[in-house]
């Protein structure tokens, strides 16, 4: 418009200018008169409002909105309103006055019910954008079997994929070992629990170590290691009916196993020629199949999502560092990590992008994230023993344990490092987290 | 319809009422106008009606030509003679046969005129009946009138509301864009005259900046935001600052970055006003341009 103007100013035979302004200003045609540029954000999570449900009494362990707001502010997005500033308690999107709630400065709002229809209980939700009041979802979701945290993490899912682009992690679980007491009476304790720390249950139990949970890509299966007979052994359990078998138990270690994407293999650290190499173990027919063979330790394989490439950790080169070995090429280990004098334990994005590890940054052991396209890592935790990175299956977050003063608890900090939580937990001494898929639908 | 009698019971059982006592009044009066030989009832009355009993106002209702009885014609006599002549005798029963005459005709006319005045008064009470039962017909019309009228009154100003907000709208779309208009046409003689000086002075640059800031301020950035987005909104802002519209024009980002954009505008509002008014702008175009 400033050019037209110019133009027009310049412009000799006036009427014409008059009738160009006349023809600007009938038809709104026309550009905005000032031009300006925006290039920077601030890094807050997004104020929402989920205003307590209607239909159940409030507080406790089953109130939806608390667990909805409580997953939402545990992915480091959203700043979830307090419930005591809440001015009103509208239960469906005609109760909402949008203008309290831009006063309350939140930018969308969660509202809802819990509803039963012919016995079949269910919560009816909705999503509004508050400053433009805007309705961006309205669904019910059933809940099972009276299963109303199941529920409430299912709606948490549903407005975070809808404001995010991203779909939510809290219906997924976290497997993670914890051990109870001092030796010699030490307790070791496989348990599986909601993304958030709730209904922890045991899959095992032993005596002797458990350690590295890892989850078959239909979430169906643990494969974890067990020294309840003295040695180490890798066994493979179901959730669903706890039976389990032992698919190693080779002489020497058995140790580090991961499911292959496509679930029928599992990369294992074996010692099979006195030295730690990574195999791949092929579960159906029990074949071993050798992937590196250096006389380097070289543990802690991870597969790329698409089950081409593994990432291990090898201190090949004196000091642990990650590599990369092409399943299908040489065979021949490319070192992946640079940076600092220490990487280990690395777990590739669901994504396939950007690799999470346990990095010595400055003297403390931190989880840290690269970018495998530029190669730059980027420390994301600041603990000073922090361990065992796990992607959430949608790659927003990762999980770890995070040692003080001889205990571990678990941990999430967002895959972009702006958000750290602390994980509830209260059974003892936490390790090894490893998130679950996406539960099958 | 059960509706209707619950809601006007009161009226309606006033109303009915109303016309049992009108019905029974204009019954008394039909009574009294076809009792039989009212005349003589009335002259009897009127023979027991004594003029002098009567109260002065009603006597001086009376017809003034009423010959004014003797009252005691004896005694008015003079003095009686000795021997009264026959014909004096004759003449005294004469006088005395006439004034009895007079006096019967004296009640006659006494009576036809009390009737009369009855038949009047009658007459004026059924008339003031007609008139308050007509006035009552009237009333009770002219109210259902009056609510057909309240309803069409109502309808006609509601359409005519309608059509003025209409009107008002139209015209004030109108006056916006002669207002529009004019701030152009004025924008653009002001150029001319020296506004260019102010922008030249660096007054709309500044407005920019505090803009964009306001805005930067507001804008919480989603991780998906990175450098290479670039995205335009277009807004128009009200003379206090307060954001009216925002519009999304092209955009490379995915849609949690477009709504992130849109609300950093909304929660800026109301925008800073800029120090030199000459350089505030009703449009703004915004370029989403973040940099790593």
């Amino acid at each position: 418009m400033q050019s037209v103007k110019s133009w027009v100013a310049r412009s000799a035979f006036r009427p014409v200018t008059l009738g160009l302004v006349l023809l600007l200003a009938g038809t709104g045609v026309g550009h905005a008169q000032l031009r300006l540029d925006v290039t920077e954000g601030v890094r807050d999570a997004v104020p929402i409002a989920v205003v307590p449900f209607g239909g159940q009494a409030g507080g406790g362990p089953n109130d939806v909105a608390d667990i909805v707001a409580g997953d939402l502010r545990l992915s480091g997005r959203f700043a979830p309103l307090d419930r005591k500033d809440m001015v009103a308690r509208p239960t469906s999107g005609s109760e909402i006055r949008f203008q309290d709630w831009r006063l309350l400065k939140s930018d969308y709002i969660v509202v809802g019910r819990v509803v039963t229809e012919r016995g079949v209980t269910a919560l009816a939700f909705e999503l509004f954008n508050v400053q433009t009041g805007e309705p961006l979802l309205a669904e019910t979701v059933p809940v099972p079997s009276l299963n109303m945290r199941a529920a409430a993490h299912r709606v948490a899912d549903l407005v975070f994929e809808r404001l995010t682009g991203i779909p939510g992690a809290f219906s997924t679980r976290i497997a993670y070992v914890s051990v109870e007491g001092t030796a010699p009476s030490r307790r070791y304790r496989l348990l599986v629990a909601d993304a958030d720390g709730f209904n922890p249950r045991a899959v095992t139990e032993s005596n002797e170590p458990l350690m590295s949970p890892s989850w078959s890509p239909d979430g169906q299966e643990l494969a974890y290691v067990s020294f309840e007979t003295r040695t180490s052994a890798i066994y493979v359990q179901r959730l669903s009916t706890g039976e389990r078998r032992r698919v190693s138990a080779r002489a020497g270690i058995n140790g580090a196993p991961a499911f292959a994407p496509d679930g029928r293999r599992l990369a294992v650290t074996l010692s099979r020629n006195g030295n730690l190499d990574i195999y791949i173990l092929d579960l159906g027919t029990q074949a071993l199949t050798r992937v590196t063979s250096d006389d380097a330790i070289d543990t802690e394989a991870a597969w790329s999502p698409d089950g081409k490439s593994i990432y291990f950790t090898s201190d090949r080169a004196g000091s642990a560092q990650v590599y990369r070995v092409d399943l299908n090429g040489a065979k021949v280990a490319e070192r992946v990590t640079f940076t600092n004098s220490y990487n280990a334990r690395p777990r590739v994005s669901p994504s396939g992008t950007d690799l999470a590890m346990v990095t010595l940054d400055r003297g403390d052991y931190r989880i840290a994230v690269m970018d495998l396209k530029s190669r730059t890592l980027r420390v994301l935790s600041d603990g000073q023993q922090d361990e065992s990175p796990s992607f959430a299956p949608n790659g927003a977050t990762i999980i770890y344990a995070s040692q003080s003063r001889g205990s571990g608890d678990l941990a999430l900090v967002s895959s972009d490092g702006r958000f750290q939580e602390r994980l509830r937990s209260d059974s003892g001494d936490v390790r090894d987290p490893a998130w679950s898929p996406f539960p099958a639908r | 319809m059960p509706g209707f009698f619950r809601e006007h019971l009161r009226p309606l059982a006033g109303s009915a009422g109303l016309h049992l006592l009108i019905v029974a009044a204009l019954a008394v009066a039909a009574m009294r106008w076809t009792s039989p030989n009212p005349p003589a009832q009335l002259a009897i009355e009127g023979v027991v009606v004594d003029g002098r009993s009567l109260p002065d106002s009603q006597r001086a209702g009376r017809p003034k030509q009423r010959p004014e009885p003797q009252p005691e014609p004896a005694a008015a006599a003079p003095a009686p003679e000795p021997v009264p002549a026959p014909d004096e005798r004759r003449k005294a029963s004469e006088q005395a046969e006439q004034e009895a005459a007079l006096r019967v005709k004296a009640r006659e006319e006494e009576a036809k005129a009390e009737l009369a005045h009855r038949q009047a008064e009658a007459a004026k009470a059924a008339e003031a009946q007609r008139k308050r039962q007509a006035e009552r017909d009237a009333q009770s019309k002219a109210k259902a009138d009056e609510a057909e009228r309240r309803e069409a009154a109502e309808a006609d100003a509601k359409r005519k509301a309608q059509a003025a907000a209409a009107a008002a709208q139209d015209a004030k779309v109108k006056s916006d864009r002669e207002a529009d208009l004019r701030r152009r046409v004025a924008a653009e003689a002001a150029e001319e005259e020296g506004a260019a000086a102010a922008a030249r002075s660096g007054a709309v640059d500044e407005y920019r900046s505090l803009l964009s800031q306001a805005i930067e301020r507001s804008w919480i950035r989603p991780p998906a935001a990175k450098a290479g987005l670039e995205c335009t909104l277009f807004v128009s802002q009200a003379p206090g600052g307060t954001v009216v519209d925002v519009k999304l024009g092209s955009c490379n980002g995915d849609q949690s970055v477009r709504e992130s954009i849109v609300n950093a505008v909304y929660r800026a509002s109301p925008l800073p006003p800029p120090r030199d008014p000459r350089a505030f702008e009703r449009r703004l175009e915004i370029v989403f341009r973040p940099t790593e």
